[in-house]
C-alpha cells in the first residue's frame, strides 16, 4: 500500500518506454537503465567516480558542521556575536551562493577546491542558523538550576547548552545534507571533468540516455543514504529524544 | 549594538577596498569598481533583458511548485487515504538532488523555457508540500472538533480551520522555496541557457569580463535578497494574526 504510487510511476514508465511511441532515446526502458546500473556499479572506475563526488559533498559538509555548529553556538551564547553575525546571516540567506562560483573557480582553481569551498558555504547557512536557535533558546530553568549547584561555565556548556542544542544541530545537518549533494552536482555540471554530475552532462551529450538515468540513480541512491546516515546517527547521538516526523 | 553591526561592516568594505587599491588579483574587483560597473550596468537595455528572462523562468516555475506542494500536502495531511498514497513517494525522493533531472526535462520538454520552468517546479514543490503536510497534521484536533459541533461541513473545516492553522508552515516552506527558485534558475542558465543572469555570468567568465561577472553576482544577490523581503511582508501582512516569528 505504501507505495502504490512508486509502483505505478515504474510501470507507467516501462509501459512508455514499450509502447513504442517516443524513441528509446527519450524514454530507455527500465530493463535497459538497470543493465547500465548493474555495468557501472561492476566497474571499479565508476566506484572511483562515486568517491569524488562523495569526497567533495562530505568534505565542505564537514568543513560547514565544524564551523556552522560553532558559530551557532557563540552566537546563541553571546549577544555581541549574535549581534555581529545575525545580519550578516540574515540578510544573505536568501541570496544564491552559486553566483560566486565562477569567482570561486578563479580563486580556488578548477579542482576538488572550488566545489568544496562552495558546498561549504552554502552548508553553512541552515547549520549555523538553526544551532543559534537552539542555543539561543536553551531552558532557562535548567541554566539557572546548573549555575545554582555550581557548575563552571565550561560544565554548563559541556552538560546543558550542548545536549539542548544537539537536536537543532541535527537538524540543521539534516538540512544541509541535500544540499551538499544538490551543490556538488550542479558544480560538477558546470565545470569539472570528473564526478558523477560530469558523468550525467557526458553522458547527455553522447546521447546515452540510458546511462544518464543510470548515473541519476547512483546520486539520488547517494542523496538517500546520506539522509538516512545523518538520521541513523541523530537517533544514535540523541537518544533521549524521538524525531518527531511521520515518514522521516 | 547597531554601531557594532555597521561598524563590522564598513570596516570589512574598508578592509577590502584598502586591498583593492594595493593590488588584488584581476579576478577581485574592489567594492567601488563593482559598484561603477553595476550602476553602468543598470544604464544599459542588456542587464535588464537578462534579469527579465530569469524571472521568466524563475516566476513560472515557483507558482507551479507552490501551487502543486500546496494543493497535494494540504490533501496528504488531512485525508488519510491520500496521505498513504502519495507521501511515501514524496518523501522517498525529497533527499535526491532535483537538478539532476535537468538533462532529462531537457530531453522531454526540449532545451527552451519549458524544461528550466518544470524543473524550477519541482524543486520548488518539496519544501512547500512538506511544510503544508506537516502544518495541514498539526491542526488541532479540538478546533476541529468544535467547528464540527458547530455545524461545519468539511468545506468549510478545511477552509476556516485546517487552511488557516497551517498558513504559517505554509509560508515557511514557500520562503524556502523562492530561494530555492533562484537557485536553481541561476543552475540551469548557467548549464544551458541564451539569456538570463545565470548566462550572463557563465559568457562573462569565459570571455574573462570580470565588470559582468560581478554585476551579473550582484544583480542575482538582489534579486534573491529582495524576492525573500517580498515574501516576508506579504507573510506578515496575510498572518498579521499570528505575530511576528522566526
Amino acid at each position: 500500500m505504501r507505495f502504490v504510487l512508486v509502483a505505478v510511476a515504474l510501470l507507467a514508465w516501462e509501459a512508455a518506454a514499450r509502447s513504442g511511441l517516443w524513441s528509446p532515446l527519450l524514454f530507455p526502458s527500465l530493463a535497459r537503465i538497470a543493465w547500465e546500473l548493474g555495468r557501472l556499479l561492476a566497474s571499479g572506475e565508476f566506484i572511483l567516480e562515486m568517491w569524488v563526488t562523495l569526497e567533495r559533498a562530505l568534505g565542505g559538509f564537514a568543513l560547514a558542521a565544524a564551523c556552522g555548529t560553532l558559530l551557532g553556538v557563540l552566537m546563541g551564547r553571546s549577544a555581541f556575536v549574535a549581534g555581529l553575525l545575525d545580519p550578516l546571516f540574515s540578510g544573505t540567506y536568501a541570496v544564491p551562493k552559486l553566483a560566486l562560483f565562477p569567482i570561486f573557480i578563479f580563486v580556488f582553481g578548477i579542482g576538488s577546491l572550488s566545489k568544496i569551498a562552495l558546498v561549504f558555504l552554502e552548508c553553512l547557512y541552515p547549520i549555523a542558523i538553526m544551532t543559534y536557535h537552539g542555543a539561543r533558546d536553551v531552558n532557562r530553568t535548567l541554566l539557572w538550576a546548573a549555575r545554582n549547584m555550581g557548575a563552571s561555565r565550561v560544565g554548563i556548556l559541556r552538560r546543558v547548552v550542548i545536549p539542548a542544542t544537539a537536536p537543532f544541530v541535527f537538524a540543521g545537518f539534516r538540512v544541509a545534507a541535500p544540499v551538499a549533494m544538490i551543490v556538488v552536482v550542479i558544480t560538477e555540471m558546470l565545470s569539472s571533468a570528473d564526478g558523477l554530475g560530469y558523468r550525467v552532462i557526458y553522458s547527455l551529450s553522447s546521447l546515452q540516455t540510458d546511462r544518464m538515468l543510470a548515473v541519476v540513480v547512483v546520486i539520488g541512491g547517494l542523496g538517500y543514504a546520506l539522509d538516512r546516515a545523518v538520521v541513523l546517527l541523530r537517533d544514535r547521538l540523541i537518544y533521549w529524544e524521538k524525531l518527531d516526523t511521520y515518514y522521516v | 549594538m547597531g554601531l557594532a553591526r555597521a561598524g563590522l561592516l564598513l570596516l570589512a568594505l574598508a578592509a577590502w577596498q584598502l586591498a583593492s587599491f594595493g593590488g588584488l588579483p584581476s579576478y577581485v574587483l574592489g567594492p567601488m569598481e563593482i559598484l561603477k560597473d553595476f550602476a553602468a550596468a543598470l544604464g544599459t537595455s542588456e542587464l535588464y533583458e537578462h534579469i527579465g528572462a530569469s524571472l521568466a523562468r524563475s516566476l513560472p516555475g515557483f507558482a507551479l511548485g507552490t501551487v502543486a506542494g500546496i494543493a497535494l500536502g494540504l490533501a496528504a495531511g488531512a485525508s488519510r487515504w491520500f496521505d498513504r498514497m502519495v507521501s511515501p513517494a514524496v518523501f522517498l525522493s525529497y533527499p535526491v538532488p532535483k537538478i539532476v533531472m535537468l538533462p532529462i526535462f531537457m530531453l522531454w520538454f526540449g532545451i527552451g523555457d519549458l524544461s528550466k520552468i518544470l524543473i524550477i517546479a519541482l524543486a520548488c514543490f518539496y519544501p512547500v508540500f512538506i511544510n503544508a503536510y506537516y502544518g495541514a497534521r498539526q491542526t488541532r484536533t479540538i478546533l476541529v472538533w468544535s467547528a464540527l459541533n458547530m455545524g461545519a461541513g468539511q468545506a468549510r473545516i478545511f477552509r476556516s480551520v485546517v487552511l488557516p492553522s497551517a498558513a504559517p508552515m505554509i509560508f515557511a516552506g514557500m520562503r524556502v522555496s523562492l530561494a530555492l527558485s533562484f537557485v536553481v534558475m541561476f543552475a540551469a542558465e548557467m548549464i544551458n541557457a541564451r539569456s538570463g543572469l545565470g548566462y550572463l555570468i557563465r559568457v562573462a567568465e569565459y570571455s574573462l569580463r570580470f565588470d559582468l561577472m560581478y554585476v551579473s553576482l550582484v544583480s542575482i544577490a538582489i534579486l534573491g535578497y529582495a524576492g525573500d523581503r517580498l515574501m516576508r511582508s506579504v507573510r506578515a501582512r496575510l498572518l498579521a494574526w499570528q505575530g511576528e516569528s522566526q
